[in-house]
């Protein structure tokens, strides 16, 4: 629309030098949704782009592979035994003749697993217990902090280590629960930290001005913007609970040995460290790609979901 | 309780909110007592920390810890809004009263468009639906004066200038047709400018909504600009009270005299620029008697009392020792010692 076409100008505006705000002249910018928007300041942050093309490579072996290729994770073929590798068998077998490039995806999709699920436990108990402290302050806000003192100073792979052998090792469901339950800290003092400086904030106030209540506050005005402290707790949780599962496993408490995840197959082959280096290799590689990609695709989003990140100028 | 009078839209009794703070008590508001009739715009002018802001927020009870209202009624059509349970206050605020805000560059959602934050206005106090709800943000926004609002209801507040989200807040206030609207400091953050603007676009939208506005500011030309009537606060107290033309022509209390004569006018040759000697005194230790004994040049020994609330003439009452002439009182005559403070009550018989 042409800028100088007179406007059907309503009551009100038609005092000062022809009604119009001389200054907003000035915004000519095209108008882009939120997410049009978002998505470019994405696709900007290459570390994030990269991360997240890992992550769906590593995603997509994770489910194609054990799942769609008719190739078994567990199946030993003594035939095999230690060979090398071959077009169905790109890493080769291990010393039962075991498939490692299917064994691989399969341990990936399990910490996968694990490490989403247990964020979520960790973002939902994160979130909920940091919005209500840091929104009530107060003798809420002390009693709930006190409670993550608590938890903080628990020592945490002994809590995991005693929920996972009293309820049953080796079932991921209590892998996860364990995980989640455990690593909710950080995430509840970053969104707590977020919720106490913007309690006081100008648009809040406005908002209880305009008659909206507590819970339409904490939802709707401040948890939008506190979007980024969230992305930020729940990468480094994927991160977390997927070393935490490994370690679990490297120890031997994790899912069942014969079960395939990442700290399984670290334990199961640390014994050829010096004759086959390269079987710890792949699932320790795997570990060091899902964790740095996590970090940096939640830095990416982040930065992408802040409205107020300008769009860099080419 | 007493029945409202006919258009009586809001009357502050004795409203006193005080802070408790580490270091003591303040009495950000002590004892304020004015009304505000249909369709009537009223002046809070004073300067920084007298109350102006708290007395608005205690109207909405919007007062945070360490604050709390601690005495008074503020009585919205005879009922008194400090006895609503938190649900019935909700739905005054936004609904029956408004509020606009000094600073409009903060006082936007940043993560929400414009046009989503109107109709979220909307959408809590009315049953409408998402798109009735949005096509009444369009509708105001073109009320507001806002050029293709149908384009600028989808911008988020940083695409938008100053004076343009002044207009947004405004379209959110008046989004409900609220019969008060409260306006702390619309225009401080503006530029000249844009404020007369935002002053004309608030007079027609007064005339149009024939709601009541209170007006807060420290700026006695957007006063003049405004208000019928004027309240000066001065220490948490209103010092006095009068209709517009009064206050600029026949101001009583020597705090009034001294915030006109602090304003710079075109065409006067002066040497200096009058200014109220010293500062506002400590909240946490207010002198005995009158608040503003020490910096004002008709200081007696009589007020270290604190002094009445006196009737001037009919609607006009003004809080100090001088006569109604603007004599200095005759002790035992004018000025019995028992004569204190007096009560709010009485203030608002006066200004009947």
């Amino acid at each position: 629309m042409d800028r100088t076409e007179p406007v059907d100008r309503p009551i009100g505006t038609t005092t000062v030098a022809g009604g119009r705000d001389a200054e907003d002249e000035v915004d000519l910018i095209p108008i882009r949704t939120y997410w049009q928007l978002a998505r470019q300041r994405f696709i900007q942050h290459r570390l994030a782009v990269i991360a997240l093309f890992t992550l769906l490579v590593l995603v997509s072996i994770a489910i194609v592979v054990p799942t769609f290729t008719g190739l078994e994770y567990r199946l030993t073929d003594l035939t095999e035994r230690n060979a090398g590798p071959t077009l169905t068998a790109p890493l080769g077998h291990d010393e039962l003749g075991v498939n490692l490039f299917v064994r691989l995806a399969k341990a990936t999709q399990t910490s996968l697993i694990i490490g989403g699920a247990a964020v979520m436990i960790i973002v939902g108990i994160g979130t909920f217990v940091g919005s209500i402290a840091g929104y009530a302050g107060g003798w809420v806000d002390n009693l709930l902090m006190r409670l993550v003192d608590i938890v903080l100073s628990l020592p945490v792979l002994f809590i995991i280590l005693m929920i996972v052998s009293f309820f049953g090792g080796g079932d991921v469901r209590v892998i996860i629960i364990a995980i989640g339950i455990t690593g909710w800290t950080l995430a509840a003092r970053l969104i707590r930290a977020e919720f106490l400086a913007l309690r006081g904030a100008d648009f809040v106030q406005a908002a209880k001005a305009l008659g909206a209540g507590h819970r339409r506050i904490i939802t709707r005005h401040i948890l939008p913007s506190a979007m980024a402290p969230l992305v930020v707790a729940a990468a480094l949780g994927v991160a977390d609970s997927v070393v935490t599962e490994a370690a679990l496993s490297f120890l031997g408490f994790g899912i069942s040995a014969t079960e395939a995840s990442l700290g399984t197959m670290l334990n199961k082959f640390s014994i050829y460290f010096y004759s086959a280096p390269e079987r710890i290799l792949y699932p320790s590689l795997v570990l060091v790609l899902i964790v740095l990609s996590a970090s940096f695709l939640g830095d990416g989003i982040r930065d992408a979901l802040d409205p107020r990140q300008r769009i860099a100028s080419k | 309780m007493t029945t409202p009078q006919a258009g009586q839209l809001l009357e502050l009794r004795d409203l006193r909110t005080h802070f408790y703070t580490q270091d003591g008590t303040v009495r950000a508001v002590d004892g304020v007592t004015f009304e505000i009739r249909d369709g009537q715009t009223l002046g809070v002018v004073g300067e920084s920390g007298c109350g102006k802001s708290i007395t608005a927020m205690s109207v909405l009870r919007l007062i945070e810890r360490p604050g709390r209202v601690v005495g008074g009624q503020v009585l919205l059509r005879g009922k008194d809004l400090m006895e609503y349970s938190d649900t019935e206050m909700r739905d005054v605020r936004g609904n029956q009263i408004s509020m606009i805000f000094q600073e409009p560059m903060t006082s936007l959602n940043p993560v929400y468009t414009c046009g989503d934050q109107i109709a979220e206005a909307v959408e809590l106090h009315e049953a409408v639906n998402r798109r009735q709800a949005w096509a009444r943000a369009v509708e105001m926004l073109a009320q507001v004066g806002i050029p293709e609002p149908a384009r600028r209801a989808k911008q988020f507040p940083h695409q938008m200038s100053g004076g343009m989200r002044q207009r947004v807040m405004i379209a959110m206030a008046l989004s409900t047709n609220p019969e008060l609207l409260i306006a702390d400091e619309p225009t401080t953050a503006l530029d000249v400018t844009i404020q007369a603007q935002i002053l004309e676009l608030m007079k027609a939208l007064r005339e149009r909504n024939k709601m009541a506005i209170m007006l807060i500011t420290h700026d006695l030309g957007v006063i003049a600009e405004m208000a019928d009537e004027v309240v000066v606060m001065y220490g948490g107290k209103v010092m006095e009270r009068a209709d517009a033309m009064t206050i600029f022509e026949r101001p009583h209390n020597p705090y009034t005299k001294g915030l006109l004569a602090s304003i710079p006018r075109l065409g006067e040759k002066r040497e200096r620029l009058e200014v109220i000697q010293g500062v506002v005194p400590n909240p946490l230790n207010l002198p005995t008697g009158c608040l503003f004994k020490r910096r004002c040049p008709y200081a007696m020994p009589v007020c270290d009392t604190a002094p009445p609330v006196r009737q001037v003439a009919p609607g006009h009452v003004s809080r100090c020792w001088l006569t109604p002439a603007g004599e200095p009182p005759r002790i035992g005559e004018d000025a019995p010692p028992e004569l204190a403070e007096e009560s709010a009550q009485e203030l608002t018989v006066m200004a009947r």
